[in-house]
């Protein structure tokens, strides 16, 4: 569980370097070597002044369950999200004119991003879920060509839960 | 003289008071809704003037809401006797780029990019589903009309906060796309041609505008989450 620290907070120079027992902290890209980072430590998380440095955990409770009748009712919603960012696509796509292309492509990723939203919301919110690792394992399964294999073997070796 | 009256911004809440006008616009106490010129946008999220709902004064109190909940329940329980669909490679693919995120903010760089190489694949899965822009409106207005509705149902029925707040934040984006998509019809390019458009990256509103707002109207993130779509 290494501390993290968020560079857009921090305020820079000041009591994580003073507080670290191992001089983690202390590196010229703000960037926390985590393999120096002691377990359960904490103190810099606690020094810090302005809120920006945070554990990362490396376990996770499992997933707040989802309805049938949730999960129905997101997948309609989204399905129709990522029509609607297909169709902007192809519209910005067919267009001569920069302004229609640029409109077209305002609303194609306004869906996208509704779509991830929603759907997420469908029981995929956290990576280390059951229910990831189902959708992983089924994809590999039905595996067409030029399906990227390694990529999903590597989130079936490294994301349990 | 009428009784002042006061409109909403179903986008971010504002609300326009025809006693109070907005001077910082020029816009003078006592202007009515209607002489309210057609370009005038909301001041705080740029929405424009059709997303403005008029408040009626004194609501009643929760008049029959708790039977139309359960009524909805039921009516949105009947559409699903034929299970869950299947998901689709463009449903796929927004779930991995999704998922992509999680990694990201979890630090987990190789798995972001698994993710993404996944999210990408999908992509190009993803059949035709047309080139027109009354096919964008057309499944916006059954979404407005019908789906949001029932998800909401749903997800109140149940008590599911993640995705009543995942509708929330979506009907508002939807209803900013459609009556952007409205004004686009009738103003076609002149809409764009003097001032920029923006999509928030978290909840994907849409602004159009000058400069964007200090903070997103609809899911409150800082304005560096609010990405400028450029004309090339
Ligand atoms: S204590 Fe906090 S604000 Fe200060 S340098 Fe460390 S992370 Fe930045
Ligand atoms: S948690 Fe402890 S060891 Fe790790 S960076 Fe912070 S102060 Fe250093
Ligand atoms: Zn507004
Ligand atoms: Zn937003």
């Amino acid at each position: 569980m290494p501390a993290y620290r968020n560079i857009r907070l921090c305020g820079k120079d000041c009591m994580c370097l003073y507080v670290c027992p191992t001089g983690a902290t202390n590196t010229e890209n703000s960037i926390i070597d985590a393999s120096k980072c002691i377990p359960g430590c904490m103190v810099c998380v606690t020094a810090c002044p302005s809120g920006a440095i945070s554990m990362i955990p490396d376990q996770y409770p499992p997933q707040q369950p989802k309805s049938t009748g949730v999960i129905a009712a997101q997948r309609t919603l989204g399905q129709s999200k990522v029509r609607q960012e297909k169709i902007a696509e192809a519209v910005a796509k067919a267009t001569n004119s920069a302004v229609t292309n640029q409109f077209a492509r305002a609303v194609a990723k306004s869906n996208l991003r509704m779509a991830e939203d929603i759907l997420r919301e469908s029981g995929y919110l956290l990576p280390q879920s059951g229910e990831v690792r189902e959708l992983l394992t089924s994809l590999r399964e039905k595996a067409g060509p030029g399906f990227p294999k390694d990529a999903a073997e590597l989130l079936l070796t490294r994301l349990q839960g | 003289m009428k009784p002042m009256r006061r409109f909403k911004c179903s986008v971010c809440g504002y609300i326009y008071d025809e006693s109070a006008g907005v001077p910082g616009q020029g816009i003078t106490p006592g202007t009515t809704w209607e002489d309210l010129p057609e370009d005038f946008v909301c001041p705080l999220c740029m929405a424009p003037k059709g997303v403005f709902k008029l408040l009626e004064e004194a609501p009643h109190p929760d008049a029959g809401a708790g039977s139309a909940i359960i009524e909805d329940t039921h009516k949105a329980a009947d559409g699903l006797d034929d299970g869950i669909k299947e998901l689709s490679a463009g449903e796929i693919s927004a779930i991995c780029s999704s998922l992509a995120k999680g990694c990201e903010k979890q630090r987990l760089t190789e798995e972001m990019a698994a993710f993404n190489e996944l999210a990408d694949y999908f992509k190009t899965q993803v059949s035709d589903q047309g080139t027109s822009w009354d096919e964008v409106a057309n499944e916006l207005q059954e979404d407005m009309a019908a789906r949001f509705e029932r998800a909401n149902a749903v997800a109140r029925a149940d008590e599911d906060r993640g995705a009543l707040r995942s509708l929330v934040w979506s009907e508002k984006v939807s209803m900013m796309a459609k009556s952007l998509l409205e004004r686009f019809a009738r103003e076609g390019d002149a809409m764009l041609l003097n001032t920029k458009i923006f999509v928030c990256d978290i909840c994907g509103l849409i602004m159009v505008g000058d400069v964007p707002p200090e903070i997103c109207p609809v899911c409150k993130v800082p304005r560096f989450n609010i990405v400028e779509i450029e004309r090339r």
